[in-house]
């Protein structure tokens, strides 16, 4: 009896003290996913996204020259401000985008640490922008999960603009 | 030389009479509170990431022979360093329930238990975690979540065995299932560790210990634990198992039968 619960001790005391391991599964990147478009179903031929007053070379998010009706990317948030500027040009013409926003930090697991979680409030945009609409005002490390018919904020241009 | 002769064959008569060789010693079996340390808390600072750090006392009383309250107490104290936050987590933690133990016992001296229980478990604890870092295309920030007090309250279900190693010293293991029912929130970070229940990352978190325990022999008695019926029939001509005289030489050795099972 003794010999078999040391025995069995040592095999189960083995087996749950297996290592959890150190990697991280989880998404920790907050991307607001946004979706850009032409009225009257006009393509978008180039679409260059940088942030305001990030002007140097290695400052620009997105350089897409593949012409499409629809484009998609996944853009970063201010972790410092309450509202994040982007500078868009699409077919050429340059327009800029202003989200408000709140942030927390969220803890995501033991092995991803912590992530942004945003929620957006309002826009504010020039006049080459006709409209934008909200589909999801939060933003968080699963944004960028969405289906590719979803997404956070759609984005329609000026047929006359652009 | 014949008074020599008559000296032997009376001490021959003498010790072979029942009255002085095999006098009978009274069999006790003797019962009492048990207290005892789990030695796995201090070998988990070498298994785990994170400076995890405690130390538990268990104790449980005899009840009725078979059935075993059980009193669980223990501190913990855990600080993890990882490349984008340190946490801590410090916290007292108890559970009380009870063992029932589910193999027969086969003599008086027979002590070792196998057990299935059950316990409920309420933990008390601080968080904090500071230099919590984040980049993006925009900078980086550090942060920080002040320290909080919260608390859990769990339930577990319990199996394991113990054993007389040497006279009243045992030595024991238990694999735990715990079971969350109430934890405090916290918008910013969820506890993944929690004094008394460990890592939180699953939903049913498992734990083991391996215990050494001193039992008090402050009781004693003649007779057998009555065994816990848990269904079967019974067997014609089974040894009667309330028999103290039992000593349960049955010769099959190694393990015992379970309770109530046929066999």
């Amino acid at each position: 009896m003794r010999f078999s619960l040391f025995i069995i001790s040592l095999l189960i005391f083995g087996m749950v003290s297996c290592n959890d391991g150190n990697r991280c599964y989880d998404s920790v990147d907050t991307l607001m996913v946004t979706s850009f478009s032409v009225n009257g179903y006009k393509s978008i031929k180039t679409m260059v996204i940088n942030g305001v007053d990030r002007n140097d070379v290695g400052d620009i998010l997105v350089n897409d020259t593949d012409s499409a009706l629809t484009k998609r990317y996944p853009l970063p948030l201010s972790l410092s401000a309450d509202s994040t500027g982007f500078v868009l040009k699409a077919n050429g013409k340059k327009d800029t985008l202003y989200i408000r926003h709140t942030m927390i930090i969220s803890f995501i697991s033991e092995n991803c640490g912590f992530a942004p979680n945003y929620v957006i409030s309002g826009f504010r945009y020039t006049k080459g922008i006709d409209s934008v609409k909200i589909s999801d005002t939060k933003v968080n490390p699963n944004s960028i999960l969405k289906k590719t018919n979803d997404q956070n904020i759609s984005i329609y241009f000026n047929s006359a603009a652009h | 030389m014949i008074k020599i002769l008559v000296s032997t064959l009376i001490l021959l008569l003498i010790s072979s009479s029942p009255g002085f060789s095999q006098k009978k010693v009274p069999v006790w079996r003797y019962e009492g509170p048990r207290i005892g340390i789990d030695l796995s808390r201090f070998l988990i600072p070498y298994m785990q990431k994170g400076n995890r750090n405690g130390w538990e006392i268990q104790a449980d009383v005899p009840y009725k022979g078979n059935w075993f309250p059980t009193f669980e107490f223990g501190m913990q104290w855990f600080d993890d360093k990882r490349d984008g936050f340190r946490y801590k987590n410090n916290g007292t933690y108890a559970r009380v329930g009870v063992d029932m133990n589910i193999v027969k016992f086969e003599s008086l001296k027979d002590h070792d238990l196998v057990f299935i229980g059950g316990r409920y478990g309420y933990s008390i604890f601080n968080q904090e975690t500071s230099g919590i870092g984040y980049s993006n295309y925009w900078g980086s920030i550090t942060s920080s979540v002040p320290k909080r007090m919260l608390n859990a309250h769990w339930a577990e279900l319990v199996f394991g065995m113990k054993g007389e190693i040497f006279s009243n010293f045992f030595l024991g293991w238990a694999l735990r299932a715990k079971f969350p029912f109430s934890v405090t929130k916290d918008s910013n970070i969820k506890p993944y560790i929690i004094p008394g229940i460990g890592k939180t990352t699953t939903d049913v978190p498992f734990d083991f210990s391996i215990g050494l325990y001193y039992r008090f022999p402050i009781f004693r008695t003649k007779t057998l634990p009555k065994p816990i019926k848990m269904g079967g029939t019974k067997h014609p001509g089974q040894n009667d198992e309330n028999n103290p005289n039992n000593q349960g030489t049955s010769g099959t050795g190694g393990l015992r039968s379970l309770r109530g099972g046929g066999q």
